[in-house]
This record gives structure tokens, C-alpha cells and sequence, in this order.
């Protein structure tokens, strides 16, 4: 009974032994990968830090500037093109249609049934406005160079929502 | 009952009792005693054995099976720690890299090792061609076992002399400051010696918080506005053929230095190039930097703080009259007006006019004492304070009781006082701001967080003070400064230096200082150019009117978009009424 008990015990202890020293080569093989790896990330970081002084010396406003002087002249941005924001462009004149086209024009075009201003994200207001405007063939007073004085509706104030009034209006 | 009698009793048959033992029991106590303390001691060990590799196994189990949690710290240490770099770098306020560090190792020999020294000495010299070959040769085959070859390489050469594969060369760490953006900043920034120290600029200013290398310095400097004042000022040097320039644009309300430009300037990678051509005992042009160490009399900008002074103290008013009409004689000294208009000016003529009689009646009536307290309150009469570049130069002013009345009256139109054009616009800056002194800084100011300062004059002067800068531009001697849109104001000053005690009539220190948009000022610009001459397009005139106010304007127009100021229409009502001086409404008038 006891020779059957050692032998048992015996077994176990060379397994273990086995499983040990295949447990040992397997940790090493991975240290060994470790540090290969970070060797690597070292070289890499360091590389990375003289790429960025090289962008920063490739992107200098002195090369830039030589740059666009020989490729796309580009010049600096005139104060005349630079205008405040998109509340200052002027209303749209409202048309006033003259009183026999009403008889003989062809019927204005019925605006589609449940075309509604999308508020769709993704697309604005202003090309929604746009798109709306383009599918009504209406005889819109043509802006003229001179300034129109605007008829705006009493209510609404300036700005895009007297603009969105506006075009409702005008179905 | 009958027992039951077998014939052949076997004595050893098993029975039920113990039977009396067959052979004679020889006890032998001693080895008896020896064998059971050696069962217990085998069961001792035994039993740790069993014990210890439970508690393994059992840890084991743990680890693996149970809880990883534990293994965490482990990871953690799996990190790559790449080692910082051994001095922060320096950025911008957007983040544009100004210096930064590079490894640049140093290659040498080892003689003993080198096979053929011929071969190796021309290999090298197609890598690295500026190397003298005989000296290579010579120390290839030298005695020593350790020499020098070249210092600092760059990482091409580094790579190239690698690629040669020739036994004997070796490297060592090192490493170098690079500086991508070149000469674009090469004041503010400096540059290092061979040690890696830091010589002039921030570098050497703020020396010991670079090498402790905490994340990377961040200055107030803004690269694009930094070009753009460079360029222009390059423009203004090579139109009129100058000496040098100086610049500086300053944020009013935080004092933080946007772009810091001297010219000349040199290249901080290469600075050993400017030291050369430099005549033994002078000072080395390029280097000087004229916007902190330069102590110039700026003249008629001066009249800012003059009049901001009358006007403050209440010794002066909008209204009030001085009297202009005659030069004034003390002793062997004439005040006189260029230009002059020979009557009583107001004080809004005075200064759209830049009438020196004016300012000097005006400083006579405030008095020396009061002068004297709010130029030190402005920081005019002393060097700032903890400002991040060492090269200051104090102001120069007579000091006690050499400051006399032909002092208050020079000093009032900018002529017996020097400073330096850095000291002069963070008291302009003050001015036009609402009232509050802010130091002059070149880190980046937070924007949640408020800059020290302390206020040096009232609100209504200050709105005074811009109203009278903006006549300047629309008026008077800078016209050519006004870049449409941004509302600029402004004062212009041509001083002639003083040259062993006189003053010289050709050469000049022409200047303009500007804020905008005046109705509620945002940046400060100081432009300087030492000795400008005249050129047919100004007539023959190098004042600042015609030198550096279109140039500052050019600046303006420029750097605004950068800045995020949108233009504005300057003939709206709401501009002209905000700064409209009540006292010359509705006159006419008259060309400067």
C-alpha cells in the first residue's frame, strides 16, 4: 500500500517538477518579448520627438510664406472681405407683384404638400431656406445695386428668423 | 461441557489474545528511542513540507484562479518609462514648438581598435566632410585610447557614420537644443552654449526650471504674429536703410508679450555665426536686444504719460488752453515746436500736434514731484521686476535733485529720460487699458486665471487718453498708421539721439505706438527703428509718420484676423460718439 502511495507521490513531484520548469521557459520567453517591446517604444517615442521638431521646422511661417510665394500667391485676407457675421447681410426685398400678372401669370406652383423647413440635423437653416426658395418660380423683384427699402413685416425684428418669416409669408 | 482438545497445538496460531511472545523480547531501549525521534522528526518535516507547498499551492490558486487584482501593480511596472528629455522644451501660446531637445551623440575612437586607419579616416571624411583629415589620421593612430572625432552630431550623421560599419568608432550620449523655427524668435528664446546652458532669452533667463524638465514651458508669445511683425519690421529696415528695428505687441489686459522682435537678430542654431565680424571690445549687434536692453529717449511718445499725468491729476483738462505761441529760453536751451502752430493749444491739440510747448507748459504746471510719482507708478523708472529674460537695462533719468524744472519740461515731450521700449509700452498698456498697471510677462497667462496688477489711473482718464490717441491717427501726425476697420490710435515720437552730448539732427529714433481698436483696446504695439533715412516715396522724411506708422498699419491688418478682431465700420455712429472729443466737435480741423 505504501509503495503504491510513493509512487503516486513520487509522479506528482516529476509533474511537478515538469509543469514548473515549462511554466519558467514560457515567463522568460514573454520577458524576453517585454523587453524587445519596450525597446521598441523607446526608439519609436524618441522618434517621434524629432519628427515633431521636424514638422514644427517644416511648418514655420517663413517656409510657409516662401511656399505660397512661389506656388499659390495667396495674398493676406483684404479688411473689405472680412465682414462681421451672417445677421448683417441685408434682408431680401419682398415682391411686390404687379396687379394683372395675377390674372395671366401661370399659377404660382403650389408649395408640396408637407414640405416643411427639414430641421433635420446636418442640414442648416440657411440651405434649407435655399433649397425652399429654389423650388418657388416666383417674379422676385431682382436685388438692385442700389439698397431696397425693405418692406419688413412690422412684427419681426431683423435677423434669420425675420428671414424664415419672410419666405412663409410668401407661400 | 467437552474443550475441544486439537493435537497439534500451534503455538503461533493467531489467537484472540495476545499470545506470549515466541522468541525472547530483546529490548534495546536506546535504538528504539533513536528510531522514534527520527519517525518524529521525518513527520515534522513532513508535515512543514505539506504545509509550505499548501500555501503555495493555495497562492497559486489565488492568483491565477480568484483575484487578478493583485497582479495590477505588476502591470503597471510593465510600462515603458521613456526618461523625459534632459531640458523642457519651449512652446508657444498655441503650441508651436520654439526649442526643443534632441539626442545628439559625440563620436570617438578607440585607436587600439581601428584595423586601417587610412581607409577608416576617408570613410569618414565622405560623412562628415568638414573634418580635417590629417587630424583624423593622426588621431587614429595616437596612442590614446579614447579621442574625441567630432561633438554633436545630427541624426543623419549619426545614421551615416553608423552605416559605415567601422570597427573602432563608437558614440556617446548626448544631447543638443534644437530650435525648429530658426531666427523667428531669437531673442525671446536665446540659445544654448556646448554645456547646454542656456546664454541669453529664456533659455537663459528661466535656466534652472528648464532642466528640471517639467512638462514643456509655455510662453505668451504667438508665432504667427511674431512673423508678421519680423517681416514687416525687415521691410522698414531694408526700405530705409536703418541701423535696426525694435517691436513689441503687447495684450493690455493680462501685460502678456504677444510678439518680441529686435533687429538685427541671428539664427539660435547656429549663434556662434553672429559672434563672428564682431569688432573686439564692441557690443555684438545681433545678439543686443534692443526692445528690453536698449535705453532709448523715445521722444513725443512720451507725451502719452504727460498728458495722461495733467489729465489724471486734475491739473489739466479737455478744455484747457496752454500757451504754445513762443519758444521757450532757459538758460542755453530753446523748447521749440516742430511745425509749430504759434498759438494757445488745447490739450487735444497739443497732443494731436505733438506740440512740445504744450507738454512742457503742461508738466511745469502739474509740477516735478507729481511727474516724477506717476512715471514710478507706471514702472517707467525702474527695471521690471521678475520679467523672464535677464537682459534689462534701467531706465536712465536724473536722479534727485538733478531732476530740475529743464527736466520736468524735457522729460514732459520724452527727451532727458531713457528707457526701453518694453518698460514704455507696459505703461502705455496701462493707459489705454481702463487704468490697471499689469507687469510685463512672458509665460502664458491662463484664461481662467487673473493677472496681478494695480490701478495707476482712473477710468475717465483712460477713456480721455484713447479718445486723444485715436485723434492722433485720424488727425494728426499718424495718419498713415490708420488701418482701416480696427479703429487704431496712437502716438508717434522721433527723437535724435544724443550723441556724446548733442543731439545730431540725422539721426533719428523713430517710433509709433498704437493700441486697437480703440473703442475698447485689446493689444498695444510698439514699433522702433534706429536711424531710419529718408527715401524719395516719404520725401526725404524718416519721422515716424512716415517710416514705421504705415508699417504698423500693414502690421494691424494683418495680425487682427489672427487675433480674432473682426473690423468694424469706423464712420458708424456707434465709433465716432464713443470717441468723439467734445471740446473740438463740430470745428474744423487743421491739417497737422
Amino acid at each position: 500500500m505504501s509503495r503504491v502511495g510513493a509512487i503516486f507521490w513520487l509522479g506528482m513531484a516529476m509533474t511537478a517538477c515538469v509543469v514548473m520548469f515549462m511554466i519558467n521557459y514560457a515567463v522568460q520567453s514573454l520577458q524576453g518579448d517585454l523587453d524587445k517591446v519596450r525597446k521598441q517604444t523607446v526608439a519609436e517615442q524618441l522618434e517621434i520627438r524629432v519628427l515633431h521638431a521636424e514638422w514644427s521646422y517644416l511648418t514655420q511661417p517663413e517656409r510657409l510664406a516662401a511656399l505660397n510665394k512661389q506656388f499659390l500667391s495667396l495674398t493676406p485676407v483684404a479688411t473689405k472681405q472680412l465682414q462681421g457675421n451672417i445677421a448683417e447681410i441685408p434682408m431680401r426685398p419682398i415682391a411686390e407683384p404687379p396687379a394683372e400678372a395675377i390674372a395671366s401669370a401661370a399659377p404660382a406652383p403650389a408649395p408640396a404638400a408637407g414640405l416643411e423647413l427639414p430641421a433635420a440635423a446636418g442640414q442648416s437653416r440657411l440651405d434649407a431656406l435655399f433649397a425652399q426658395a429654389s423650388g418657388q418660380a416666383q417674379p422676385v423683384a431682382t436685388l438692385r445695386a442700389t439698397p431696397v427699402a425693405l418692406t419688413a413685416p412690422a412684427s419681426q425684428g431683423p435677423g434669420i428668423d425675420a428671414l424664415f418669416a419672410q419666405v412663409a409669408s410668401e407661400r | 461441557m467437552l474443550s475441544i482438545q486439537r493435537p497439534d497445538e500451534n503455538p503461533c496460531r493467531p489467537r484472540h489474545f495476545k499470545p506470549p511472545p515466541c522468541a525472547p523480547i530483546v529490548t534495546d531501549t536506546e535504538a528504539s528511542a533513536r528510531i522514534e525521534t527520527c519517525r518524529t522528526r521525518m513527520l515534522v518535516a513532513g508535515v512543514l513540507f505539506i504545509a509550505i507547498f499548501a500555501i503555495v499551492g493555495i497562492r497559486l490558486a489565488q492568483i491565477t484562479l480568484i483575484s487578478g487584482a493583485a497582479a495590477e501593480p505588476h502591470i503597471a511596472r510593465a510600462k515603458p518609462a521613456l526618461p523625459p528629455p534632459e531640458r523642457s522644451d519651449i512652446v508657444d501660446r498655441n503650441g508651436a514648438l520654439l526649442a526643443t531637445t534632441l539626442d545628439s551623440p559625440n563620436l570617438y575612437a578607440d585607436p587600439r581598435q581601428i584595423i586601417d586607419a587610412k581607409a577608416a579616416t576617408k570613410a569618414l571624411l565622405t560623412v562628415l566632410p568638414e573634418l580635417d583629415a590629417n587630424k583624423v589620421y593622426a588621431d587614429l593612430t595616437s596612442d590614446k585610447k579614447f579621442v574625441y572625432l567630432k561633438q554633436r552630431l545630427t541624426p543623419q550623421q549619426h545614421y551615416d557614420v553608423n552605416r559605415l560599419g567601422i570597427p573602432g568608432l563608437m558614440f556617446e550620449q548626448g544631447w543638443r537644443r534644437y530650435y525648429p523655427f530658426g531666427s523667428l524668435a531669437a531673442h525671446v528664446v536665446g540659445y544654448t552654449d556646448s554645456d547646454n546652458k542656456g546664454r541669453v532669452g529664456v533659455e537663459h533667463g528661466e535656466n534652472a526650471l528648464l532642466d528640471e524638465h517639467q512638462g514643456s514651458l509655455q510662453l505668451s508669445l504667438d508665432a504667427r504674429v511674431q512673423f508678421v511683425l519680423r517681416d514687416e519690421l525687415s521691410k522698414v529696415v531694408d526700405q530705409f536703410n536703418a541701423k535696426g528695428a525694435a517691436g513689441i505687441i503687447m495684450d493690455v489686459h493680462t501685460g502678456e508679450v504677444i510678439a518680441m522682435v529686435s533687429l538685427p537678430d541671428f539664427d539660435p542654431n547656429h549663434p556662434g555665426a553672429a559672434n563672428e565680424n564682431v569688432p573686439p571690445g564692441q557690443v555684438n549687434q545681433a545678439i543686443f536686444n534692443k526692445v528690453t536692453l536698449g535705453d532709448y529717449e523715445l521722444g513725443s511718445v512720451f507725451k502719452i504719460f504727460n498728458t495722461a499725468m495733467a489729465l489724471d491729476s486734475g491739473t489739466a483738462t479737455m478744455t484747457s488752453q496752454f500757451d504754445a505761441r513762443n519758444d521757450i529760453h532757459i538758460g542755453r536751451f530753446t523748447i521749440s515746436d516742430y511745425h509749430g502752430k504759434h498759438r494757445m493749444l488745447s490739450v487735444p491739440e497739443i497732443f494731436m500736434y505733438s506740440s512740445n510747448l504744450g507738454s512742457a507748459r503742461m508738466a511745469v504746471a502739474a509740477g516735478t514731484w507729481r511727474q516724477q510719482d506717476f512715471l514710478a507708478r507706471l514702472g517707467i523708472l525702474e527695471k521690471p521686476n521678475g520679467f523672464q529674460l535677464d537682459e534689462i537695462a534701467n531706465p536712465h533719468y536724473p536722479h534727485g535733485k538733478a531732476w530740475s524744472e529743464i527736466s520736468t519740461m524735457t522729460i514732459a515731450y520724452g527727451h532727458g529720460i531713457a528707457v526701453s521700449p518694453l518698460e514704455c509700452v507696459t505703461g502705455v498698456a496701462a493707459i489705454v487699458n481702463g487704468g490697471i498697471w499689469h507687469p510685463a510677462t512672458l509665460l502664458k497667462v491662463p484664461a481662467d486665471v487673473q493677472p496681478p496688477g494695480q490701478r495707476v489711473i482712473s477710468p475717465k482718464t483712460s477713456e480721455e487718453m484713447r479718445k486723444l490717441m485715436r485723434l492722433v491717427v485720424e488727425f494728426g501726425t499718424a495718419k498713415f498708421a490708420a488701418a482701416p476697420g480696427y479703429v487704431v490710435g496712437g502716438k508717434t515720437g522721433t527723437a535724435e539721439k544724443n550723441k556724446h552730448g548733442h543731439y545730431e539732427e540725422t539721426t533719428l529714433v523713430s517710433t509709433f505706438i498704437g493700441a486697437f481698436p480703440m473703442t475698447d483696446p485689446r493689444y498695444v504695439i510698439l514699433a522702433l527703428v534706429d536711424e531710419p533715412h529718408g527715401d524719395k516715396q516719404t520725401h526725404g522724411y524718416a519721422t515716424a509718420g512716415w517710416t514705421v506708422a504705415p508699417a504698423t498699419s500693414r502690421i494691424i491688418s494683418r495680425i487682427a484676423p489672427l487675433l480674432g478682431i473682426a473690423p468694424v465700420d469706423e464712420s458708424s455712429p456707434a465709433v465716432t460718439q464713443a470717441l468723439q472729443v467734445d471740446s473740438l466737435a463740430g470745428k474744423r480741423i487743421e491739417d497737422y
